[in-house]
């Protein structure tokens, strides 16, 4: 069976200053699952993310795209999302998505096309027109997910994708991301909410720049006989100050 | 390349769509330009002179009471601490000059005034030679001819008596020669010839130069810097690094964006201060623009540079007076030619010195191309340091393999 790792992290280190934020971390992806990443805020899955990315050198360790190191050409394939919204705040919500679309190389009818689709995905087709100012944290958050969807890539990186949108429009955006990897995709995400934790195939606990459990969440509950994800964490903590 | 375009038309649509920021870039320099040419175009004003003790004095035709109120000493001292007049002259001999000396301008204008009646004076004194040596120069003459009517009698008596020592002492005697006809009176005004402008030229042609320049560079330089550093803060440069965009198509994208604003920008700013303002300009206006673009591009780039040193905009603004201000005392605006040798090597560093000396040198002196390659050429070199370092900064936070 020929099994290929769109994201493939090996003994990653990074420190700011004193300060270690990664501790030999490994991860490995497989394609089309839904990984998610969780833990505590500070314990390093933002840089764990952008390392993984290229966004950011690792002090040691490797990173590899598609199973090679990571090209310019491998971002075509690549979908990101950051904590902030990262959108222009003076353009429409058409403009923006035609720039960033653009830059990935896309263009003609097939661009506008995708635009409106990738709209419509997170409810936000009748908005086009309006500049970003004018939008709300929940609007300005769609489209910053519309964004890293336009180029139909393979692989997703979405930091904390749901922060601050409401219960009805998150729903909808995990139908989204069940719908894209029924096409395929591979898809990583870091979140806080715990019930989002249970859609995913494979969760990794990071804590303190540590991968301290991974796996499926219901074995992983199982492991510990715990009933809930949350409780892996304390459990683990429980079981550290035995030793 | 598609890239490339795509950054740039992002920016200009950016720029479009930001009213305030369009208004800022043009309209402002145009306001503030209007101010400096009020403040440094105006005629200064004739300074308040007077006189005293002047009743016996000859030399009071030099000056003329429409130029200088005739005042009693007391009167004088009076209105001069009233600041009513700039200054008095004395003309009791020799002449003294009081001057209310608190503004250094004034003082100027108030000497080269004065100094020009001096002139008067001097040939009021020249005049009374003239007269006094044309009085003794008569005298004289008056007794050379009572000498030589003594002169013919006697030769008469040795012709009759003996003529032979005559004709001995008429050929020994020297040849008297002519006296030579009188030189024609020398002018006393100068005439003054301009290699480069004329006498219209005022402190707004000479600053007009410098003042572009400087404006050009400080918006593009705001502007620049903020556009680049918010790519920063609001994350859309990281978007654009897990892009396949290339390191040099985001650095260029902006040269090309911002560059074809300051193309619209550099032209109306010239026009306006050529064809509205009648700044003095004998040079083409496309020279003109050629280096105000030029430079423009030195300031979007060092912008961008700096702009990697600031984690917000109000440390963007920070480097105004760092970056801008000392270039404006350095530009040319001012003559460091007496400053220390240190701080003219700090003004060789700055882009506005060599904006201001290649467009003094298309717009008063008007030489062509040959005049300004150079400062070009070293603003060109600028921006392609600047440019490169900016790429090399990009490269470095982004460890992907090209």
């Amino acid at each position: 069976m020929n099994v290929s790792y769109p994201v493939k992290g090996e003994h990653l280190h990074k420190r700011f200053k004193n300060q270690i934020v990664l501790d030999d971390v490994s991860l490995t992806l497989q394609e089309g699952e839904i990984y998610g990443l969780i833990g505590p805020s500070g314990s390093g899955k933002t840089t764990l993310v952008r390392i993984l990315l290229g966004l950011e050198k690792a002090d040691s360790g490797n990173v590899e795209l598609f199973e090679q190191r990571p090209t310019l050409n491998a971002f075509r394939s690549l979908g990101y999302m950051a904590q902030s919204d990262a959108l222009y705040n003076e353009l429409s919500a058409y403009q923006n998505l035609d720039f960033f679309a653009s830059i990935q190389g896309m263009g003609g009818k097939e661009k506008k096309q995708r635009i409106l689709e990738v709209a419509k995905s997170v409810d936000l087709e009748k908005d086009l027109k309006k500049n970003v100012a004018q939008f709300s944290g929940g609007m300005k958050r769609r489209l910053s997910l519309a964004a890293a969807l336009v180029h139909s890539p393979r692989l997703y990186l979405l930091d904390e994708p749901t922060v601050g949108l409401d219960p009805m429009i998150r729903r909808n955006i995990w139908t989204l991301f069940h719908y894209l990897k029924g096409k395929g995709a591979t898809i990583i995400v870091t979140t806080h909410v715990m019930d989002e934790v249970a859609q995913c195939d494979r969760v990794g606990l990071l804590s303190e720049g540590k991968i301290i459990a991974q796996g499926a969440p219901r074995d992983l509950m199982a492991q510990y006989g715990v009933p809930s994800v949350e409780e892996i964490f304390i459990a683990i903590e429980k079981e550290g100050a035995k030793k | 390349m598609r890239n490339l375009f795509a950054m740039a038309r992002r920016i200009i649509h950016q720029i479009v769509r930001d009213k305030r920021t369009l208004a800022l870039l043009i309209i402002a320099p145009l306001l503030i330009l209007t101010l400096v040419w009020y403040i440094f175009g105006a005629k200064a004003s004739e300074p308040n002179l007077a006189i005293i003790h002047y009743k016996s004095s000859d030399l009071l035709p030099a000056f003329k009471s429409a130029d200088y109120e005739r005042m009693s000493p007391l009167q004088a001292r009076q209105s001069l601490a009233d600041k009513k007049i700039d200054a008095y002259v004395d003309l009791k001999t020799p002449v003294k000059v009081h001057l209310e000396g608190s503004d250094p301008s004034r003082n100027g204008l108030a000497m080269s005034k004065i100094q020009k009646s001096m002139q008067a004076v001097q040939q009021i004194n020249v005049k009374k030679m003239k007269t006094e040596l044309t009085g003794a120069i008569q005298t004289q003459q008056k007794t050379i001819q009572a000498q030589q009517q003594t002169l013919r009698q006697m030769t008469e008596v040795m012709q009759r008596y003996a003529p032979s020592a005559l004709a001995t002492i008429m050929q020994n005697a020297p040849k008297g020669e002519k006296p030579h006809a009188a030189a024609a009176p020398e002018k006393v005004k100068l005439d003054v010839t301009y290699l480069h402008g004329n006498d219209d030229l005022n402190t707004f042609d000479s600053f007009g130069p410098a003042m572009v320049g400087i404006f050009v560079f400080l918006f593009i330089f705001m502007i620049g810097g903020v556009s680049f550093l918010r790519e920063r803060t609001t994350g859309t440069l990281d978007r654009l690094m897990a892009s396949p965009i290339k390191n040099y198509q985001i650095i260029w994208g902006y040269m090309i964006g911002f560059g074809l604003f300051v193309i619209v920008q550099s032209f109306i700013l010239t026009c306006y201060i050529v064809y509205v303002l009648n700044i003095y300009d004998i040079g083409h206006l496309l020279d003109v623009l050629i280096i105000v673009f030029i430079l423009s591009f030195s300031a979007l780039s060092l912008s961008i540079l700096l702009s990697t040193f600031a984690s917000n905009e109000l440390q963007m603004f920070q480097f105004i007076p760092l970056v801008i201000v000392p270039q404006v005392f350095l530009s040319g605006l001012f003559p460091i030619d007496t400053l220390p040798g240190w701080v003219r090597a700090l003004g060789n560093l700055m882009p506005i010195h060599y904006s201001t000396e290649a467009l003094r040198n298309i717009m008063i002196r008007g030489t062509g191309f040959s005049g300004w390659w150079f400062d070009g050429l070293i603003l060109v070199l600028f921006s392609i340091v600047f440019i490169a370092i900016n790429i090399l900064v990009i490269r470095a936070s982004r460890p992907v393999v090209d």
